[in-house]
Order: structure tokens, then sequence, then C-alpha cells
């Protein structure tokens, strides 16, 4: 709501106390609140680890795969990760009711697994990321898209240079 | 019934309200002041009200990472204020660091010296979450006294 709005409600109802907490609180669309993380979106570049101001995400290796954690309690709301993000794997909501007791402080975590798979193409253990190819040209279909995230990167690449691009 | 039961429920219908800064950078702080003096939000229907003096403070509200210049002046302070006390740490500075964490010049998290019940993470938070904070405060303060 521009300020204009809010003078011409003002002169006409006067200004109001909002109905929270013993009702909904008003909440713009776009209020930078919680992050949330879409591990099937990820391509695993980490930027958004390099790019958070407040060091609020980390990756790490595990068994199964990737990690990813979001730490909301260090979190500034900057938004930098979803800037960032090439492939909108990571989002930021409008939801701040974030407030807690103490006994929740380390549980205020989004957390997210990129799971290991099997390359299809030479059988090596690789992350199922999705993959990098936003500046393909021509753009891959839904059946070449499955195919290349089936593989590892190295297969990957092999696969992209040996497409056959129809003239 | 003795009397003391029922100053107990009188007194715990109004808790009065302190505000430390630990260094914040005083967006925390504009955020608790206009939960308080704006009419839209008014954090005074819950009942409780902010106090000049941690002396009558029930309920302390800290921002800041506490940094290292003030840390003397916020433990003091914080000895001050009666018991039974709850603690609200108001934006992600005192609960984490923040922007600031493992900065040479703050001790963040604030927990190592104080002990908190409630966090209220945001930077700043939306005074709607620091009312929901003050009113997860308040809760606890009344199984307190
Ligand atoms: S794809 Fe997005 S969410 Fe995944 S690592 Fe890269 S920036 Fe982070
Ligand atoms: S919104 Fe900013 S601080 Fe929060 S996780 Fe994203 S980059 Fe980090
Ligand atoms: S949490 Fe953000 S707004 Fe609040 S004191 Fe720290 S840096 Fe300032």
């Amino acid at each position: 709501m521009n300020f204009l709005t809010l003078f011409a409600r003002n002169l006409r109802t006067g200004p109001q106390t909002e109905a929270f907490p013993l009702g909904p609180a008003f909440t713009p669309e776009k209020l930078r609140g919680r992050i949330v993380f879409n591990a099937e979106n990820c391509e695993g570049c980490r930027i958004c680890e390099r790019v958070c101001p407040a060091g609020a995400i980390k990756f790490a290796k595990s068994p199964d795969g990737m990690t990813f954690d979001c730490w909301h309690n260090t979190c500034v709301f900057c938004g930098n990760c979803e800037f960032y993000c090439p492939t909108d794997a990571i989002h930021q909501t409008n939801d701040w009711n974030l407030a807690h007791v103490q006994a929740d402080k380390f549980a205020m975590v989004e957390h997210g697994l990129i799971p290991n798979m099997k390359c299809s193409d030479c059988g090596a253990t690789a992350l199922n990321t999705a993959p990098m190819v936003k500046n393909v040209k021509p753009p891959l279909s839904e059946a070449e898209l499955g195919e290349v995230r089936s593989r590892c990167p190295k297969c990957r690449a092999k696969y992209l240079k040996n497409r056959k691009v129809p003239s | 019934m003795g009397l003391i039961p029922n100053f107990k429920t009188l007194a715990t219908r109004s808790p009065w309200l302190y505000r430390i800064n630990a260094g914040s950078c005083n967006g925390c702080d504009v955020e608790m002041a206009v939960t308080a003096l704006i009419p839209r939000y008014d954090v005074e229907r819950l009942g409780c009200q902010y106090c000049g003096s941690p002396k009558h403070a029930d309920i302390v509200l800290i921002s800041g990472p506490l940094t290292v210049r003030v840390k003397d002046a916020v433990l003091r302070l914080y000895e001050e204020i009666p018991d039974p006390k709850v603690t609200v740490a108001v934006g992600v500075c005192p609960i984490s660091g923040g922007i600031f964490r493992e900065s040479y010049a703050v001790l963040a998290p604030i927990d190592q010296y104080i002990p908190i019940d409630v966090n209220v993470p945001g930077c700043p938070p939306r005074p709607q979450a620091i009312i929901a904070g003050v009113a997860k405060a308040i809760e606890i303060w009344r199984e307190r006294l």
C-alpha cells in the first residue's frame, strides 16, 4: 500500500489497531520472511551459501548425498540467496511468525537433501542435482532432461556434446 | 485462602517491559518502540507497559549482539532486574549474532552470558512478531511467578 492510499484510508476511518495476536495480522504479499528450499530444483552450485551475508546456509556431504541447512535464527531475510539462485530452488516466503521458546532455538532450520544416485551411463555415484542446462540451445525436451539428470557430471557433459542438434 | 494467591492473580495481569540495547544497530529498537507507541500495534493491549527502571521490570527485551564494549553495563543492568524475570531476545543479533556473527567485536550469542527464554528472529522482526514473542513471554512469566 503506498502512503497516499494509507493517508486516504486514515482520513476516512482513522487509524486502527491490528487485531493480532487475537486475530489475523496483515501480511504484505512481498514481505521477506522465512526461507524454503526445494531440493528437486537445486543444481548444487552452492552460490547461495557463498552470497549469504549472515552465513545462514550450509551445505555438507553426508553418506546419502549433500545436505542443505538454513538456520532461520541467523538469516537476515535479505533475499540474496533467492536472487542469485539460477534454478529457483530457494525461495523467500512471507512467513514472519517465527517467535519461539529457547528450547526450539536449534530446531529453527530449513533442511533439505540432494540424494546420491548411480549414473545411468558409467555407474559412478553422483549427486542427483538438477542439470545446468539453462543456456543450452535449442532447449532440451522433457525426455532429454530426464536423460541428462540421470547421469553423473562427466557423462552429462559427454551427453550434451554428442547431442544431435536438429537443424 | 490467604492473601498471597490473590496478590499473585493481580500481579500476573500486568507485567512491566524493559528494554536493553546490547549494541544493536537500532533497527530492532525502532521496531520495539513502534510496537508500544503506535496505536496500530499497541502492545499495551496485552496488559504490559514499558518502564524506565530495571528495578520495576518483569519481562526484559534484549536487542543487539552484545558488543564487547557494552558487555559489563548490560550484565550489571540485568543483575538489577528482580527475579522472576523472563528474557526475550529480539532480532537475530542476540540469538546468534546475525549479520555480525563471528566478528571480533561482538560476544554473541548472548545466551552464553544471560539465560534467554524466548527468541524472536528477524532483522528486524515485524512489530507483530515482537508482540507474538511478548505473548509467549507473558505465558512463561505467569508460570514462573
Ligand atoms: S541451485 Fe540455488 S539452492 Fe541450489 S546450490 Fe545453487 S543457489 Fe543454492
Ligand atoms: S535471505 Fe539472506 S541471510 Fe537469509 S539465507 Fe538467504 S542470503 Fe542468507
Ligand atoms: S537483528 Fe538486525 S535490525 Fe536488529 S539489531 Fe541486529 S542488525 Fe539491527
